[in-house]
């Protein structure tokens, strides 16, 4: 530990030199508590740094679960941050290069290749096959969910969750609006038709996107996109492939929402408008469980509807991964963290009912327990039939999602506000999608 | 007479040379390693396609030249100037304005508390105040926006507004700000002698002349010093647009300080993101250059 | 404040007294209303703070909310470290107070009153770089940092901050003004530059202290941009870092956050009631670094 020692006998010197000893630095965070158990030491604790990017109530259902993990584990501890998600990827991948990382982190699946330079292989790591050493089998994870954890030919993620849009609408606004509030609509004319009473009925008719955030008014056109079949750039990630007819429709659409047919303002926050009982239909996470419920507000929760050719939905899942240890890491610890991974899996259904998130974990979900969870009978049963169905569709994987991310948001937004024709947007968005692909 | 070496080291020591040296020591060494060495040490970052993981590229300047076709850098460049000539002039005019209004009543009753109420805001901090503002502007539920249209208007959505964005901005930052503005300046007007404004009274001046032919070219190298050191402050604004508004709608508020915190902290392009600080140090250096050199350098450093 | 200021009223020349006071009394009501209305910002924080959630989402806006509810404040200090923000914000701001002092004023001490080759141009070197808003460091810094192994310790916000001139710049103002016969006589008796600086600068330089110490407090205390990069533990947040993590998890509660920016703006409140002219007076001794 070169540096901490670089860096407390810089603190010393100019403590003295300052002839005052309070400069008010304590030692630098351990690097890994685990690096300084030597091998030799096995009779001691281990202990796991444990970091993730959950807030509020996903952080509150984690620390459940981890709470449960440090109660029934005597040689292993684990410490849990969380909270921090805005710059939570740069901040693992410079934990990484610091040599001072968790060992154990949360990864969204599309962001596996930004990330994966800074993963430990699972199968192949420096203390070997981790997931036969664990008891960590893909068999018992949902498919499409474990699959898409490798890259070339390395398995860096376990999967942890499946989570994704849904409809949540208010019953007694679509009463008000003579529509039956135990049969949502589910095609585009179903839809629009009762868009169209809830709006004349003096409601907030639709909300397409959560609230204001160019992000999320992007995800709302992808569902509108991707439900035609469109895909957003070609295989290799060449070159951009949404300014087409179906991105026009998809976008020309959800622009007609705000701008012609007044279900809606532009810039206005669903939320809120959900929870203050003004709005009949909102495109929302399955996060929206809880402010759901505490809203007081009578509801309901459907799938997306289908208004194009398949029924598709935003989604994403969380991943357990192991960041890339810095040398000196023993073997041991790399296993404990495995082992933790699968025991967190195990005890996923926690997250389901606490968290509001699909477990990927199969025999967690089908644990009674969440199976009689309000959670499950409210929301989380139709999400899941959504994940079984196939219904999901994953954002942009690329090491420069978040630029490409960028580079559509703002325009989708920019249309969305009447600022530019959706045709413009696209075509702007394409426009430096492209040289972001080729500026590599 | 030879010298042991002893007492040679203490004379040494009581030398005003070294003396003088060592009691600036402290402060350099943190100055030189926290200080100068990340501005050097920046530039050479901004040199690279700077991936520390899978290897760092040396690339000369194209990280520059990059920026130079990038429309979202022209982008965040208009962007930055324009807040700054917006809030510039927000700050310092309000602060002149309430400078001149406590002047004349804080030594009545009441006027404390005028005073304070003026000055208060200067000391949130700025999560504070953009959360506070964020609030106030809010499309469905905001004051603001309530009031404007209970008096018959019908306002613009301020914060989703591409033209509205940054004034809606420099605003709530010149409401944050001017307290300070308005304290320093009230201090400037205090030290003025009091015989100026005699004779210009028995001169039969009217107001409107004193105020603008003699105190504001009294108080002018107070204004044109503030008008430098909010420039700066300006230039590099990032926290009331990364929680007021993140840069929206599109990117019609995105400032270079927040590409910079993009570029770096979300693209992991810490090259580019190098780059973008030292573009925003030169044209921050400029710009005090410029305005030292309206003020004139010596009359402020002169000391003695 | 025994100078006496010539006043608004003075300046519109009115020769009649009884006129005067209307006019005064107007000037005063004027300016209270213009003082409300600059106030409303923050009282409709606190309003919005004590309101329960629907009333908060009403139009048109109430003030009046039909009971005063203390469930924000209470959610606030339970599910959030607000404490824990509070303690590392005050030692931020301390610690960057308390190192830069304690640098600041050898340096500026042997820049006012010490004769030595050089140390015009040093000090001139060390002015210049005022011009380097240390934020625009941030991506070297934050490696640098990271090789000293000190990224996410509080000395990572309070070694940048304190490195700040501004310090030398504000005392070395103060201690060339210093009379210089006092110092000469102590330097008779033996006394050396360290003792000169101790028994005979620092007990006459208190004003110029908590003039600075305020200065650098209340920089630290609203430092934003590089504590949100180098401060990236929750357990390590400032205030101002806290409130925007609470508003990333709660953008739409805005009960919630305006009882977190309500709660931040507490301590503030408090010191700035309680020392009000010290602290506009503090203000103005650095204000604009000359006044």
């Amino acid at each position: 530990m070169r540096r901490s020692q670089t860096a407390l006998a810089l603190v010393l010197l100019i403590a003295l030199m300052a002839g005052l000893g309070a400069c008010a630095a304590p030692p630098p965070p351990a690097a890994g508590p685990a690096q300084e158990e030597a091998p030799q030491t096995r009779a001691e604790k281990y202990t796991l740094w444990f970091n993730t990017l959950f807030h509020s109530g996903d952080a509150q259902a984690m620390e459940r679960i981890v709470q449960l993990y440090n109660e029934t584990h005597q040689d292993t501890q684990i410490t849990l941050t969380q909270g921090q998600w805005s710059e939570y990827y740069a901040q693992l991948t410079n934990a990484v290069i610091a040599g001072n990382p968790p060992q154990i982190g949360i990864v969204h699946t599309n962001k596996l290749s930004e990330m994966y330079p800074a993963l430990t292989p699972l199968e192949a790591s420096p203390a070997g096959n981790l997931l036969e050493a664990a008891g960590i089998q893909g068999e018992n994870y949902i498919e499409a969910l474990w699959q898409a954890g490798e890259r070339d030919g390395h398995r860096y993620l376990v999967p942890l969750d499946t989570h994704m849009w849904g409809m949540w609408y208010n019953k007694d606004i679509f009463e008000a609006a003579g529509l039956d509030p135990e049969n949502p609509p589910q095609t585009m004319e179903e839809f629009v038709a009762a868009a169209d009473a809830i709006r004349d009925a003096g409601f907030i008719a639709f909300h397409p996107a959560e609230d204001a955030l160019p992000r999320k008014l992007r995800r709302a056109w992808y569902i509108l996109f991707w439900q035609q079949g469109g895909e957003l750039f070609d295989e290799g990630y060449t070159q951009a492939t949404f300014n087409n007819e179906k991105g026009l429709k998809a976008l020309e659409f959800l622009v007609s929402m705000v701008q012609e047919r007044g279900w809606n303002d532009p810039g206005t926050d669903g939320f809120k408008q959900f929870t203050a009982g003004q709005l009949g239909m909102l495109f929302a996470g399955n996060w929206m469980y809880w402010t759901a419920k505490e809203s007081g507000v009578n509801w309901g929760f459907a799938y997306v509807p289908q208004f194009y050719d398949r029924r598709v939905t935003w989604a994403n899942s969380h991943n357990l991964v192991i960041p890339k240890q810095p040398e000196g890491v023993s073997d041991e610890v790399l296993v404990k963290a495995a082992e933790a991974i699968k025991w967190i899996n195990e005890n996923s259904d926690l997250w389901g009912i606490y968290g509001g998130h699909i477990p990927a974990y199969k025999p967690a979900l089908e644990s009674q327990e969440l199976r009689n969870s309000d959670t499950w009978q409210l929301s989380l049963s139709k999400f899941a039939d959504m994940a079984n169905n196939g219904w999901i569709h994953y954002p942009i994987d690329h090491p420069k999602g978040s630029q490409l991310e960028s580079a559509i948001q703002v325009q989708i937004q920019r249309a969305y506000n009447g600022e530019i024709s959706p045709e413009e947007a696209l075509r702007l968005a394409e426009e430096e999608a492209n040289q972001i692909l080729q500026s590599q | 007479m030879r010298l042991h070496p002893r007492r040679l080291f203490s004379r040494l020591l009581r030398s005003r040379q070294v003396e003088g040296v060592l009691f600036v020591l402290p402060y350099g060494a943190i100055w030189a390693l926290f200080l100068l060495w990340p501005v050097i040490y920046g530039f050479y970052i901004s040199l690279f396609k700077w991936q520390p993981l899978l290897g760092s590229e040396f690339i000369g300047l194209k990280n520059y030249a990059n920026l130079l076709q990038d429309a979202r850098f022209w982008n965040a460049l208009r962007n930055t100037f324009w807040f700054a000539a917006l809030a510039m002039p927000l700050i310092i005019g309000i602060g002149l304005l309430f400078a001149l209004f406590i002047w004349g009543s804080g030594r009545r009753r009441g006027g404390g508390f005028i005073e304070a109420s003026f000055f208060w805001p200067y000391l949130l901090n700025v999560s504070i105040v953009s959360i506070i503002w964020k609030w106030l502007f809010d499309p469905d539920f905001g004051l603001i926006l309530a009031y404007l249209r209970g008096i018959g208007l019908d306002p613009p959505v301020f914060l989703n507004d591409p033209l509205w964005v940054v004034p809606a901005i420099a605003f709530a930052t010149g409401w944050w700000l001017a307290g300070y503005r308005m304290v320093v300046f009230r201090a400037a007007m205090e030290d003025i002698p009091d015989t100026v404004f005699e004779l210009a009274e028995l001169d039969g001046a009217n107001p409107v002349v004193r105020l603008f032919r003699i105190l504001i070219p009294l108080l002018k190298p107070a204004i044109l010093f503030s008008l430098v050191l909010t420039a700066i402050s300006s230039f590099r604004v990032l926290g009331q647009v990364l929680m007021m508004t993140d840069g929206g709608p599109g990117r019609a508020s995105e400032v270079l300080a927040l590409y910079l915190y993009r570029a770096g902290w979300q693209y992991l392009e810490m090259g580019r993101a190098a780059a973008l600080g030292f573009v925003l140090f030169l044209i921050i250096l400029v710009v005090t250059l410029v305005g030292f050199w309206v003020i004139g350098l010596e009359s402020e450093l002169g000391g003695r | 404040m025994a100078r006496h200021t010539p006043s608004l009223s003075r300046m519109a020349r009115r020769p009649r007294i009884r006129w005067r006071e209307v006019q005064a009394s107007l000037e005063m009501a004027a300016l209270f209303s213009l003082a409300i209305v600059w106030l409303v910002p923050v009282l409709w924080m606190i309003d919005t703070a004590f309101k329960p959630t629907p009333e908060i989402f009403t139009l048109p806006p109430r003030w009046i909310p039909s009971r005063f509810t203390l469930e924000h404040v209470l959610e606030v200090l339970q599910d959030w470290p607000f404490l824990g923000w509070l303690t590392n914000s005050l030692i931020v701001a301390g610690g960057s107070t308390g190192l830069s002092l304690a640098i600041s004023t050898p340096a500026a001490y042997s820049f006012a009153r010490l004769r030595w080759r050089g140390r015009n141009l040093l000090f001139l070197v060390f002015i210049s770089s005022m011009l380097i808003p240390w934020q625009v460091n941030a991506v070297p810094l934050y490696f640098l940092m990271d090789r000293l192994g000190l990224l996410n310790s509080y000395a990572a916000v309070v070694l940048p901050i304190s490195a700040m001139p501004i310090g030398v710049f504000l005392l070395r103002q103060f201690f060339v003004n210093f009379p210089g016969e006092l110092e000469d006589a102590a330097r008779l008796d033996g006394c050396s530059s360290l003792g000169v600086l101790v028994r005979i600068i620092l007990p006459n330089s208190i004003p110029a202290f908590v003039a600075l110490g305020l200065y650098m407090f209340i920089f630290a205390w609203n430092e934003f941009f590089w504590s949100l990069i180098a401060l990236q533990r929750p357990e390590l947040l400032t205030l101002p870092i806290g409130l925007k993590a609470l508003q990333g998890a709660h953008d739409i509660e805005y009960g919630l956050l305006l009882a977190g920016a309500f709660l931040a703006s507490l301590p503030v409140l408090l010191v700035f009631l309680l020392f009000r002219q010290r602290v506009i007076r503090g203000m103005t001794l650095t204000g604009g670094i000359k006044g």
